[in-house]
């Protein structure tokens, strides 16, 4: 090893200078990689966003250091913001947990007492401690009179306090308890599988991937594949350590080399800035969200018993990770207003004396029960979601400016980013890890993502088959998932205008037709994409046809798979593709924005202008439903207290 | 309450203190990241070094008339590795071994034949990829190097950090005439 310097003066040939060393030190100008790739490779699909002349003039933009700095700078909120969630859960938690833990200590208190006196001194405590509760219900039962702010501010503390421990214990054990078993679960759920060396394209993402983790300085992370019919890719893992990044094979398919290395930067980008710890302890927060409401509901249910009985026996016996993503699944699931539970404890069929004494009793248990998970529903939905989803924003936007400095390229990144907007991104699977997308999975209305169902499945595949010749072999080979990949890329072909492939297209639709007439309704005839491109009217309302169709096919499934992250948030984790645009162009990415201009905010204005008050209404009334429920809740508990402090006094007496 | 003078005394000269361990190590941690990121590009390398054998051999038998541009590009090689630890006569072998292999690309466009076989295209990726990883390797440790010096030359830390043995690393720079070529095709 010599000294750098002199290193430096002669290992840069007029090669390397093309490709970047000039960049590195100027930080700004950014050479693309791909002057050094052979034709043959450059598939040149990224010409279309950057006049070449004009490729790397500077603009009026920002530095992508300055963009990491600004962007860093939210990240600390982020974390403050979980324990302030994991405290403000903790107080609806304590109108239970506190008469609880009040009750088992009087009463193990009374057992000892029993055997061995105990102090007076610990009764007088005792008493004060119930005594809070007494100042708080006049309190709270005649305002006008001024309580002793002292008394009150202790009488909270004793009543929340057991509550927000328990809530900080549960969220970090969750934490803890699901760093441990690792991705291997969440990798099961999506079906990936280890990319192919010796096919060109696969191994070209396996390059790309080793290249950006030396560009970022980390250890390479494992990548896989998904074979889905949506173009997305996403960085997963708990820490930059076990992390994986999972591509679609689509993405795959449609992006050239440097559209592939922006998309991959971003993720590796986002694990060097330490993403997937953020994202973990998000998820974590939702997750004792859901954990907390299943021990709300318990008293009720089996089925939220079954949920709990499963956390903690995977906590005790940890059944591997396939248990770890089924477990970490029913609690983000678990978030919101399930009453099923409870509509099955108070209306089951059968109206016995015995059942209505019991409903009597536990009534105050379920109108405490109610308050809670209202106060958990709102909150997680209407503040920590969509406050969680802005702030993960920022990590977008840092991992964007990262793509940036590690490729010094940010048409890449843009250019495929652009692409991916125009194609579906929803990966089967996926719904749970949708913040950890480079795009949003969720973004389905202009697309036909409907899975047929298994008849149908091998129906298709066997058209396909049949018109690909590789039927008279072995017909049973082709499943429909390989055909779905066959059929996207032969797709390509034919729309490029490759005649064979065409022909193939037409030949399977009319498989598919002679068998079953009624499914080819709902797949759309390759004449028709011909006859569309050329400007035929019929064709194009037939197409519009069909995909409405799908469309339908589609919601419904969509309804049935609805769960965890996406549905916790009304708003969603990703910025709009049009501002990550906007910020990329900032940093010298050549975005053509004219046609993208359109009418639509002036609609959306007019909406949120007529909207807004309503909506503003509808959350005061729901404020006020809280309050109330809240109100009920803290009466019942200050009953209790009370009960329990006459209980004790009378114990106390002896 | 009173505060002795030498009370605040000892407290500020222990958080110093401190702070200066801190800056100490955090300097080091840097230092280490750019010797690693140093030896990175050595190791990319000789990843390219092993790759060219498979790559001649593969593409042989296609290209008989070619027979040039091999021996150019199996002699940069042996060069390169013969160089050793000699940095002048490594450094410009390296370069050598670059522009060689660059005309051997060049060649196999002109053989459509040759550019469908998937094996070499195979190859071609992987030297693809080599290049990359080379120019991402520097460009990493520019990037370390620019985080190490200025961490180095900004206000309080410039004060001691010589004292302590840190002196500013060098980043790559180009040769003079290099540059020229490329102003010209920008």
């Amino acid at each position: 090893m010599g000294k750098p310097e002199v290193w430096a003066k002669h290992i840069c040939s007029a090669h390397d200078l093309k490709c970047r060393v000039n960049a590195v030190l100027s930080f700004y100008a950014s050479p693309s990689l791909g002057d050094f790739t052979p034709s043959v490779l450059s598939v040149s699909e990224s010409a279309q966003l950057s006049v070449a002349g004009q490729r790397y003039l500077p603009r009026d933009r920002e530095s992508f250091l300055d963009a990491q700095q600004r962007n860093r700078r939210a990240t600390w909120r982020i974390s403050v913001l979980c324990v302030v969630a994991a405290v403000v859960m903790g107080i609806p938690l304590a109108l239970i947990i506190t008469p609880l833990l009040y009750a088992v200590v009087l009463i193990s208190a009374d057992v000892i007492n029993y055997f061995s006196p105990l102090p007076q001194e610990f009764w007088q405590i005792a008493a004060e401690f119930a005594r809070f509760g007494k100042v708080g219900l006049t309190w709270i039962l005649q305002p006008k009179t001024a309580a002793d702010p002292q008394a009150l501010a202790i009488g909270l503390a004793v009543m929340l306090l057991p509550g927000i421990v328990l809530s900080i214990a549960l969220w970090l054990s969750i934490d803890v308890l699901f760093r441990r078993s690792g991705v291997g679960g969440a990798l099961l759920a999506l079906n990936a599988r280890e990319p192919n060396q010796n096919q060109l394209k696969e191994l070209q993402l396996v390059d790309v991937v080793q290249e950006m983790a030396i560009a970022a300085g980390i250890t390479s992370p494992r990548v896989m594949l998904i074979d889905s019919a949506g173009a997305n890719a996403a960085a997963i893992g708990s820490s930059a350590t076990d992390a994986r990044i999972v591509v679609s094979r689509r993405l795959l398919d449609d992006l050239s080399r440097d559209e592939l290395e922006g998309i991959l930067a971003h993720l590796i980008g986002s694990i060097g800035n330490g993403d997937l710890r953020i994202a973990f302890r998000i998820t974590a927060v939702f997750e004792t969200c859901g954990l907390l409401v299943a021990i709300v509901n318990s008293p009720f249910g089996p089925r939220s018993r079954g949920v709990l009985w499963r956390i903690i026996r995977y906590g005790f016996v940890s059944g591997g990770a396939k248990e770890a993503a089924a477990v970490a699944d029913l609690l983000a699931r678990n978030v919101g207003l399930d009453t099923d539970d409870i509509d099955q404890f108070f209306d089951s069929g059968k109206r016995s004396r015995i059942r209505s004494i019991r409903n009597f009793i536990f009534f105050p248990i379920f109108f405490t029960n109610m308050a809670m998970k209202l106060c958990l529903w709102f909150f997680s939905t209407a503040v920590l979601g969509p406050s969680v989803a802005l702030l993960w924003r920022t990590r977008q936007y840092l991992a964007d400016a990262s793509a940036v400095q590690l490729t010094r390229n940010p048409d890449g990144l843009a250019s495929a980013l652009q692409k991916l907007n125009e194609e579906p991104g929803d990966i089967p699977g996926g719904d749970w890890a949708s913040h950890l997308f480079v795009v949003s999975p969720k973004r389905s209305d202009h697309q036909i993502s409907a899975v047929p169902d298994k008849g149908h499945q091998q129906l298709l595949a066997k058209a396909w088959a049949t018109a690909s010749g590789q039927d008279s072999m072995q017909p049973a080979a082709m499943d429909f998932r390989t055909a779905q990949v066959q059929l996207a890329s032969t797709f390509r072909a034919a729309m490029a205008g490759d005649a064979q492939a065409v022909a193939r297209l037409r030949a399977a639709y009319q498989a598919v037709a002679a068998s079953d007439p009624g499914l080819a309704a709902q797949i759309p005839n390759p004449d028709d994409f011909f006859g569309a491109r050329q400007g035929d009217a019929a064709a194009i309302a037939r197409l519009r046809s069909v995909r409405g169709v799908a469309r339908d096919t589609s919601a419904r499934q969509k309804v049935e798979a609805e769960s965890s992250m996406s549905s916790v948030s009304m708003l969603g984790f990703h910025p709009s593709v049009k501002r990550r645009l906007k910020r990329l162009a900032r940093m010298g990415a050549h975005v053509d924005f004219a046609a993208q201009k359109s009418r639509a905010w002036i609609v959306v204005l007019v909406l949120s202008i007529i909207l807004s008050p309503l909506f503003l209404l509808l959350i005061a009334l729901f404020l006020f439903l809280i309050a109330i429920m809240t109100m009920a809740s803290v009466a019942f508990l200050v009953i209790w207290l009370t009960v329990i402090h006459n209980v004790f006094m009378l114990v106390g007496h002896h | 309450m009173q505060i002795s003078p030498a009370v605040i005394i000892i407290v500020v000269s222990v958080a110093l203190l401190i702070w200066i361990i801190a800056s100490f190590n955090g300097l080091v941690a840097l230092r280490n990241r750019v010797r690693n990121a140093w030896a990175e590009i050595d190791v990319q390398l000789k990843r390219r070094h092993d790759l060219i054998p498979n790559l001649v051999e593969t593409v042989r038998g296609y290209m008989q008339h070619e027979r040039s541009v091999f021996e150019n590009v199996t002699q940069a090689r042996a060069q390169a590795i013969a160089a050793g630890g000699d940095v002048l006569q490594r450094s410009a072998a390296e370069s050598m071994l670059t522009a060689t292999l660059g005309r051997l690309f060049a060649t196999v466009e002109n053989y459509p034949q040759l550019r469908a076989v998937e094996n070499v295209q195979i190859l071609q990726e992987q030297l693809t990829s080599t290049e990359n990883r080379i120019a991402f390797a520097r460009q990493f440790y520019n990037d370390e190097v620019m985080k190490y010096n200025t961490r180095q030359s900004t206000f309080p830390r410039n004060v001691f950090a010589g004292l302590l043995g840190f002196s500013p690393a060098a980043m790559f720079t180009a040769l003079d005439e290099d540059r020229a070529n490329v102003q010209v095709k920008v």
